[in-house]
């Protein structure tokens, strides 16, 4: 085994940086991919204009990702931990703020509406302007506050009243105000609230009453809006609803008539208007037809990879708070990529749920890369297999 | 570090089931999402190896637009090289009403190009809103064509347009072409395919609002991408003569009030035929508008019983057979001749007593030729008559044509033998007489009608098409052919029925012919409905042209005459002069005008 100070000296561990080489590869291939499905010929380039070409901006971010990535991993982890006076706890605050951030996009004269549905916050300096999505923020927040939460507490002390119930309230809360725009986002972020009380080791039994208040929250959500039951519909049966399943049919027109080699990078034919939403929820399928097969299992194998050398970090970790935090942040990566990708292939309805690092968008791309930066310093930390690590002083704390 | 250990012993064995159901419960979701992405794996494997294919046609289905390229129709020539049918490009100004912005200042600059109204073409674009195709002007010069592309939103259409420049002179025989430049009639239609030409069709990606991408995907068909333009066709119809016998016989046709004209002119040695007429006619570029009855080239198309016309072919079938020579004669019953079997034979005109085979001709006894008929027998004469081409269709490179009727001598009665060398009973077409009669003006050589002497091609290499020369010999004996023509059938013409064809400064040969049209019913024959016929030629010596005149049912009673004798025995006596003056040109002078004028 190296002396500490050796292992102190190197910054990062061999396994986060290949995590890091993988979410930087996934990141690089995700700009240039959605610089190629936003560069078509409807666009003339006005300089003037930069931030409002999606391609462009979207090239920007990713060098700031990478910066955000390495800023994140540079940070200890345990700042996200619980403390015992919950107004200095991080996860607390970031929770607060998403609840407060999803109330104000609701409200008409500050949230701005895209495709219908008012997800975005836009704030305005000089030129430039910068929208913010929330419910990326509170999917997140969710994510670190329940690892958090489920990490200070004891699993005997997770009583159903005490505990279980509260929980729910809280996800309950931060579901519902999701689900008033973005139904998809909504359901993802409670599935993976749930997957992380399940690793926490909640008690079945307790799981179990949700079923009815579940099944009742889907149904409410599908009645609410007709369009849904439509897509739901048109999904089980294609041929009823050509004009609903329009956007799926391109998407099949364009993984499938790119084969095994792809038609080439830029060669593509749907982002000329026919496949909507190509740089954003259906980037895969620009992926699919300009670089092949080759190109959509080598991102799915990236996403494999990343999800295998996360799983080591998991496996590794000691410290109950950084392995509840790495699985949930490995996790959130992997379902929704997983869904996206199955919603791109038609293998799901149709949701808008974007791919992660891959599709454009700014808060979606830095949120994931801070994420991903907290895994590294999981990752580092634990590598260093040093007992001295803080991570037994953390379970000192409260023992 | 196993002191620090050790000293937490109780807290690490309560905390490490836990750490291992945690890292169980961690170990279970990783490896769902992993066989999620396996399934995923599976199905874009699916989607772009196992039915690549299917959805690389679907998008070529959807995200593809084809501009076609219409090749250049062939033209149609005349023997020597006039236009009888042509297509001429034609620039179509069209504006696509959903890309232009501002109808109004379009049309305003629109309007200086094309010297048009602009509130009219502005109303045109309106009209169409939506559209992507909105036509504003036809037949436009190539200049302002390119003056009008230059502004935003309008665009060019090419395309061909049929031109007949000589009208209504060649109809039946050139044809007619539909607005998307198939052929319908004539040339046009026989040899459609060869006029065409090959189209091609460029493949565009085009995006959502179908503008094209500005690359091509592929081309198909063509040469390398570009059409290939129709061969042209020269006729061996010369449209000089083809006027000439147009002109007369339209004299006639309206004089005589006639059902259907028609006069072919052919040259007996190669059987090209150098003019086909048939009346009525129509104008080949205002063809939706014509009776469709007009559109039958009578020529091809009329079957009916000739009548006394085909008289020489069963008189030299009957020489050339042997049944009868050229210094006996035949007792021709005093005009009724009657027997068991063939019931009652009656003369035009007045009977006849002995008569030589040529006096027979001359004047056209059918008494005469029912016992040639009954001298040659049934089956010689069957087979004499199918030598000479009845009963089944020449073969000319026209559409439409009839076959005739030529009943095998298993089915003759005791009737046919002696009706069928006078002409009933048997049903011919026109070209198949004029087929016939060629045959005998050169001296029983077999040949086959044909209006096409060469295909030109795009590159300029001229194909010629003439049938070949056919193999088969002579019909009958070539003394039997000159008798008939230089001595019985110029007989005709200058003392017997055709005397009205008589020329000066030619020596005519012919038959007439007045043929009664059998009732719609096959019993009996109309009254007063005659077929009105004559063919011949000239010079009798060496025949260089012959020609076939015809009248269908010209009007009775006018009372001016119905006869082939009367009505086209002077149609073909002028056609033949006017068409060897236009071949050998003015008459030479005879020796001693020449010593007048070198005095």
């Amino acid at each position: 085994m190296l002396s500490s100070t050796a292992v102190m000296n190197e910054p990062r561990s061999r396994l986060a940086d290949y995590i890091a080489m993988v979410i930087v590869f996934l990141m690089g291939l995700g700009a240039v991919m959605v610089f190629s499905a936003g560069a078509n010929l409807g666009y003339e380039f006005d300089l003037r204009r930069f931030y409002a070409f999606p391609a462009l901006r979207q090239i920007m971010f990713f060098p700031i990702a990478v910066i955000v990535l390495l800023v994140a991993s540079a940070i200890d982890y345990r700042w996200l931990r619980l403390r015992d006076r919950w107004w200095k706890s991080a996860p607390v605050w970031l929770v607060f703020v998403s609840i407060v951030l999803l109330v104000v996009v609701l409200i008409p004269q500050l949230g701005t509406e895209i495709n219908q549905a008012r997800r975005w916050l836009r704030l305005t300096i000089g030129p430039v302007s910068i929208s913010f999505q929330p419910s990326e923020l509170a999917k997140w927040s969710m994510a670190f506050g329940l690892a958090a939460v489920c990490a200070r507490s004891e699993p005997h002390a997770r009583r159903y009243w005490t505990w279980f119930v509260p929980l729910c309230g809280l996800i309950g809360l931060v579901c519902g105000l999701i689900v008033v725009e973005d139904f998809g986002t909504a359901a993802f972020v409670a599935l993976i609230s749930f997957v992380i009380l399940m690793i926490a080791g909640v008690r079945w039994w307790h799981m179990l009453t949700l079923v009815p208040f579940a099944g009742a929250g889907v149904v409410a959500g599908l009645l609410r809006s007709p369009h849904r039951i439509k897509r739901l519909l048109a999904f089980l049966q294609p041929e009823k609803w050509p004009d609903v399943v329009y956007q799926a049919n391109q998407s099949l027109i364009a993984i499938g008539s790119g084969g095994v080699w792809g038609k080439g990078l830029g060669e593509g034919i749907s982002k000329y208007g026919h496949l909507p939403e190509d740089t954003t929820d259906f980037v895969f399928a620009v992926v699919g037809e300009e670089l092949g097969m080759v190109g959509t299992i080598g991102v799915i194998g990236l996403f494999v990879l990343f999800i295998c050398l996360s799983w080591v970090v998991v496996m590794r970790c000691r410290d109950r708070f950084g392995r509840l935090l790495a699985a949930g942040i490995v996790l959130t990566i992997g379902i929704q990529a997983a869904l996206n990708i199955g919603v791109v292939t038609v293998v799901l309805p149709t949701k808008g749920i974007p791919l992660p690092f891959i599709s454009s968008g700014g808060t979606s791309m830095l949120l994931s890369a801070a994420a991903v930066g907290v895994l590294l310093n999981i990752a580092s930390q634990t590598d260093q297999g040093d007992p001295e690590s803080p991570a037994d002083t953390g379970d000192d704390m409260h023992a | 570090m196993g002191t620090k250990e050790a000293g937490k012993a109780a807290l690490a064995t309560a905390d490490s089931t836990d750490a291992r159901r945690e890292r169980i419960a961690i170990s279970v979701f990783g490896v769902l999402i992993l066989c999620a992405f396996l399934g995923l794996g599976w199905r874009c494997y699916h989607l772009q190896y196992a039915s690549a294919d299917h959805y690389a046609q679907l998008s070529l289905r959807q995200q593809c637009a084809y501009l076609p390229l219409e090749p250049q129709r062939g033209a149609i020539l005349d023997c020597r090289g006039r236009v009888l049918a042509a297509s001429n490009q034609i620039r179509t100004v069209f504006a696509d009403p959903r890309i232009i912005q501002d109808p109004k200042e379009t049309a305003n600059s629109l309007a200086s190009v094309l010297d048009l109204p602009a509130h009219e073409i502005c109303k045109m674009i309106l009209d169409r809103a939506g559209s992507r195709y909105a036509p504003v002007a036809v037949g436009v010069e190539a200049e302002q064509a390119e003056s009008a592309r230059a502004i935003e939103g309008i665009g060019i259409e090419y395309g061909w347009q049929r031109h007949y420049p000589m009208g209504r002179l060649a109809a039946h025989v050139v044809g007619y072409t539909s607005v998307d430049n198939r052929g319908l009639g004539g040339i046009e239609y026989e040899f459609d395919r060869e006029l065409r030409g090959e189209g091609a069709r460029h493949v565009f990606f085009v995006d959502v609002h179908r503008r094209p991408l500005s690359f091509c995907v592929e081309q198909k068909s063509g040469d390398n991408g570009m059409p290939v333009n129709g061969d042209g066709i020269i006729l061996t119809i010369d449209a000089t003569i083809q006027q000439f016998v147009r002109e007369e016989l339209l004299k006639q046709y309206k004089a005589f009030e006639a059902e259907a004209g028609l006069a072919v002119v052919a040259d007996p040695r190669s059987g090209a035929i150098l003019a086909m007429v048939s009346l009525p006619d129509f104008e080949p570029e205002n063809f939706s508008r014509t009776d469709p009855n007009n559109f039958l080239n009578r020529v091809l198309t009329d079957q009916y019983e000739p009548g006394s016309i085909i008289k020489p072919f069963t008189a030299s079938i009957a020489l050339d057979t042997g049944a009868v020579n050229t210094h006996e004669t035949i007792f021709c019953e005093n005009g009724h001749y009657s027997g068991r079997g063939f019931g009652h034979i009656g003369e035009y005109r007045q009977g006849f007593g002995d008569l030589t085979l040529r006096e027979i001709i001359q004047n056209s006894s059918n008494i005469g030729m029912a016992k040639v008929g009954q001298r040659v027998g049934a089956e010689r004469l069957y087979e004499g008559l199918t030598l000479f081409g009845f009963g089944k269709k020449v073969g000319i490179d026209l559409p439409g044509e009839a076959e005739g009727l030529l009943r095998p001598p298993s089915e003759w009665t005791g009737y046919s033998v002696t009706r069928i060398p006078f002409g009933q009973e048997i049903s011919v077409t026109a070209i198949q007489l004029l087929r016939a009669l060629c045959m005998l003006a050169n001296g029983g050589r077999l040949i086959r009608p044909h209006a096409i002497k060469a295909v030109v091609k795009p590159d300029g290499s001229v194909v010629d098409i003439r049938p070949p020369a056919l193999r088969v010999g002579y019909i009958i004996k070539p003394e039997v052919a000159r008798w008939i023509v230089q001595d019985a059938m110029t007989a005709v013409v200058n003392d017997g029925t055709g005397k009205r064809a008589k020329l000066e400064r030619w020596q005519v040969f012919g038959k007439t012919g007045t043929a009664q049209l059998a009732k719609k019913d096959g019993r009996g024959y109309e009254e007063r409905a005659y077929v009105a016929s004559f063919m011949g030629g000239a010079p009798a010596e060496d025949p260089r042209i012959v020609v076939l005149v015809s009248f269908r049912r010209p009007n009775y009673a006018l009372r001016k005459g119905y006869t082939g004798g009367t009505i086209a025995a002077p149609v073909a006596g002028a056609i033949i002069e006017r068409t060897l003056t236009y071949l050998e040109g003015p008459p030479k002078p005879t020796p001693s005008e020449t010593v007048a004028r070198a005095r």
